[in-house]
């Protein structure tokens, strides 16, 4: 990375960083959360002003063009004041597809200018969890089948599904009033709601159709985990950072808690930890924004999701024991990042699945060399 | 005298490179022990003639004068390929310690012999009292006359039954009101009278520990390196590269390397949960690295490191440790077995690496030390 990238970068997380406090920090996550109102429509608007949204989405298609590192510095901040908007969702799933797959449809300028929120619903389930097929189908115009885990899902809106049509995957778009869908929201730790859907013979409009399609699928999956994990990365240095507050404020036996041997050294590991995960993130978006082989984006990107999990884990509940009792409670905003880090580290495939992926992926790359 | 730091880091990648897979004997390739130097006498001869004994010393004093990031591009090509560091105390320690402090007439007189191995260093250091305290010392120099009189006793001094002179820090001043002040650099020859070296065997069976005992040894005031009673802060002042270097991905990498050799020749990887053990500590040396480049990006750009590089040092030993302990794991029912286990054409020694990977979280300052510095450096704890 060149000094004048990193300068840029630098004031990219300056400015997403003072948006997103100016709009409230952490104590707005709480609110959202209490009110059950799912995110703020005008944070939503604010973040697409300042050109969030489109933040990789080449200049031609009305985007800024700035790469997946770029992505990743917005998605940090978004983790550190776990802002309730969908901004991986909407950025790596649904414009990632629309910029891929259908740049000239009108829905691509609207989602970027914030004017509409699509999620994505790509995901199925089967009896053992996650499916590695996509069974829902499109046939005549119709599309019968079911989703699971879509992020970001507002009532009413459309939603782009990924269906099996008969000239390979399917890119459509189905209106938030159609008719034989089935909607269904299930509640997550931190508040927000991940959505099921059911299609019966639901009309759709179809975007894309071909071999293309899965392409630009794999691409914005690998991008979506790679950014998740930027936000997870976010999420532990904002849970470091509280944790190294209190420890250095509440007095035991008449001195600070972080005067003691045991919980300096726990604190350390924690920033070790935290450390290693920012790097390692930071230099896997960075390899996979030059990379030009699949295999090598889906490599890095479950090396950064991997990483990232297991560091957010390890130092949300490593806070909350440093805390203490009042950790346990609702009251302390280290809470609110543990039930973050857990919806996170689930969506889109843990530590381990991803682990799994990652050897997988290195054997075939090796092996390919 | 060809200036190396002008070079590309890939041109001098390349240069290095060339030179140990065209000259180092294949034989000393990844020795599992430390040699001693009739052992590599022959290598060390190549390395003279080619002038780069030294490669962090100034040109001027016979070294190759790399700057950091052409030093640590050396150092990395010399462990990627199993090049023995040899008996490098004189080189990588008091070497320059007399090139910072020491007087004309000892650059002189040591600096040439240190590039021969005429003279063989080993570093005095710990004692059975100053482990992590090290400014605990209380092995003692009294001035008489011309000399120093030295008393007390050293240990884990690495390779003393192979060394010629030791570097020590010893108390001249036991009245200081600091244990860190009163304490000297000191240089002595091994070989005399009142210095007496004794091995110690450790887990591994090897005898590269010696404890060396001072009964009225005695070196020339002229061998007082630095001002008298300031050689603590003298031995600090060294430290700063070698924190960095004790931090660096190749122990882990290479054993890792090691590791899936074993692993597959063992058909290990057709069992799940080792697979999912070994992807755990291979993403552990890979993520390592990433922060390691971190840090040698700021060296490379001139900036000193702050105390937060001890972090490398950490993490890498400790899943050094983990991936010599999943070495064992895969050897199974061999896995107490001395010696190199065969499958096929491979021949791995399990237990020499399982060994091999104890100390680390030990030496150059205990993983438990460390935290200690980055709580309080780093943390503000």
């Amino acid at each position: 990375m060149t000094t004048e990238q990193e300068e840029d970068l630098r004031l990219l997380r300056d400015s997403a960083r003072t948006l997103l406090e100016r709009a409230g920090g952490t104590a707005r996550a709480r609110r959202v959360r209490d009110d059950g109102a799912g995110w703020d429509a005008d944070v939503w608007r604010d973040l697409a002003e300042a050109g969030v949204l489109g933040v990789t989405t080449p200049e031609d298609s009305g985007g800024l063009g700035m790469g997946l590192s770029a992505a990743g510095v917005i998605a940090e901040e978004v983790g550190r004041v776990i802002a309730p908007e969908p901004v991986v969702p909407s950025v790596a799933m649904a414009i990632g597809l629309m910029h891929r797959l259908c740049a000239d449809g009108p829905d691509l300028e609207r989602a970027i200018s914030g004017e509409i929120t699509l999620a994505v619903a790509w995901q199925e389930r089967d009896t053992r969890g996650v499916s590695d097929t996509i069974a829902c189908r499109l046939e005549g115009g119709a599309l019968t089948g079911s989703k699971d885990w879509v992020m970001g899902l507002a009532d009413a809106a459309p939603v782009l599904v990924i269906a099996k049509g008969s000239n390979g995957l399917a890119l459509v778009r189905v209106e938030g009033d159609a008719t034989g869908v089935t909607r269904r929201a299930v509640r997550q730790s931190d508040g927000s709601a991940l959505s099921a859907l059911d299609f019966a013979a639901t009309p759709v409009e179809v975007l894309a159709e071909g071999a293309h399609v899965a392409e630009a699928l794999g691409a914005a999956v690998a991008d979506a985990t790679a950014l998740t994990a930027a936000e997870l990365v976010g999420l532990s240095a904002a849970a470091l950072d509280l944790t190294l507050e209190y420890i250095k404020t509440r007095e035991q036996f008449d001195k600070p808690i972080g005067s003691f041997q045991v919980i300096q050294h726990r604190a350390v590991d924690m920033k070790i930890m935290q450390e290693v995960a920012e790097a390692a993130v930071r230099e896997a978006l960075g390899t996979m924004e030059s990379a030009t082989s699949p295999l090598t984006r889906i490599r890095q990107a479950s090396r950064a999701k991997a990483r990232a999990c297991t560091a957010a884990q390890k130092i949300t509940r490593e806070a909350i024991q440093l805390h203490g009792a009042v950790g346990y409670t609702d009251e302390f905003d280290v809470g609110l990042l543990l039930n973050r880090a857990l919806v996170l580290s689930a969506w889109l495939g843990d530590a381990k699945y991803h682990r799994r992926r990652w050897l997988e992926a290195r054997d075939t790359e090796e092996a390919g060399k | 005298m060809t200036n190396w730091n002008a070079m590309t880091d890939a041109e001098f990648r390349s240069e290095v490179r060339g030179f140990f897979e065209a000259e180092y004997p294949e034989e000393l390739r990844h020795l599992p022990h430390r040699p001693k130097f009739a052992e590599i006498a022959h290598w060390h001869v190549k390395l003279h003639a080619k002038g780069w004994v030294a490669p962090a010393w100034p040109a001027e004093f016979g070294g190759m004068g790399l700057e950091a990031a052409k030093l640590l591009i050396f150092y990395e090509e010399q462990q990627r390929y199993g090049v023995n560091r040899g008996r490098d105390m004189g080189i990588q320690m008091v070497g320059p310690l007399i090139i910072k402090f020491g007087t004309q007439d000892q650059k002189d007189y040591w600096l040439p012999r240190i590039l021969t191995c005429e003279d063989i260093w080993c570093q005095g250091y710990s004692e059975p009292g100053a482990g992590s305290d090290l400014a605990n010392l209380r092995t003692s120099a009294v001035i008489e006359g011309d000399e120093f009189v030295i008393n007390g006793q050293k240990t884990w001094t690495t390779m003393a039954h192979d060394a010629t002179h030791i570097f020590m820090l010893v108390r001249t001043d036991a009245d200081a009101p600091r244990k860190q002040q009163g304490i000297s650099f000191v240089l002595a020859s091994v070989d005399q009278p009142g210095v007496e070296v004794r091995t110690i065997t450790t887990l591994a069976g090897e005898t590269e520990f010696c404890e060396v005992f001072f009964d009225n040894a005695r070196t020339p005031r002229a061998n007082l390196v630095g001002e008298l009673n300031k050689g603590w802060s003298m031995a600090k002042a060294l430290l700063s590269f070698e924190r960095i270097f004790i931090g660096s991905p190749s122990l882990a990498q290479n054993a890792l390397g090691q590791l899936e050799t074993f692993a597959r020749g063992r058909g290990c990887f057709s069992d799940a949960a080792f697979c999912d053990s070994f992807a755990e500590v291979a993403l552990d040396v890979e993520d390592h690295a990433a922060l390691y480049s971190r840090f040698a990006d700021q060296l490379k750009r001139g900036e000193t490191l702050g105390a937060d590089v001890s972090m490398l040092k950490i993490w890498v030993t400790e899943t050094y440790q983990r991936i010599s302990e999943l070495m064992i794991e895969a050897a199974g029912p061999d896995g107490g077995t001395v010696g190199p286990l065969q499958i096929g054409n491979i021949s791995v020694d399990v237990l020499a690496s399982f060994y091999k990977a104890r100390p680390t979280t030990i030496y150059g300052g205990s993983n438990e030390i460390q935290r200690n510095i980055l709580s309080k450096a780093v943390l503000g704890l």
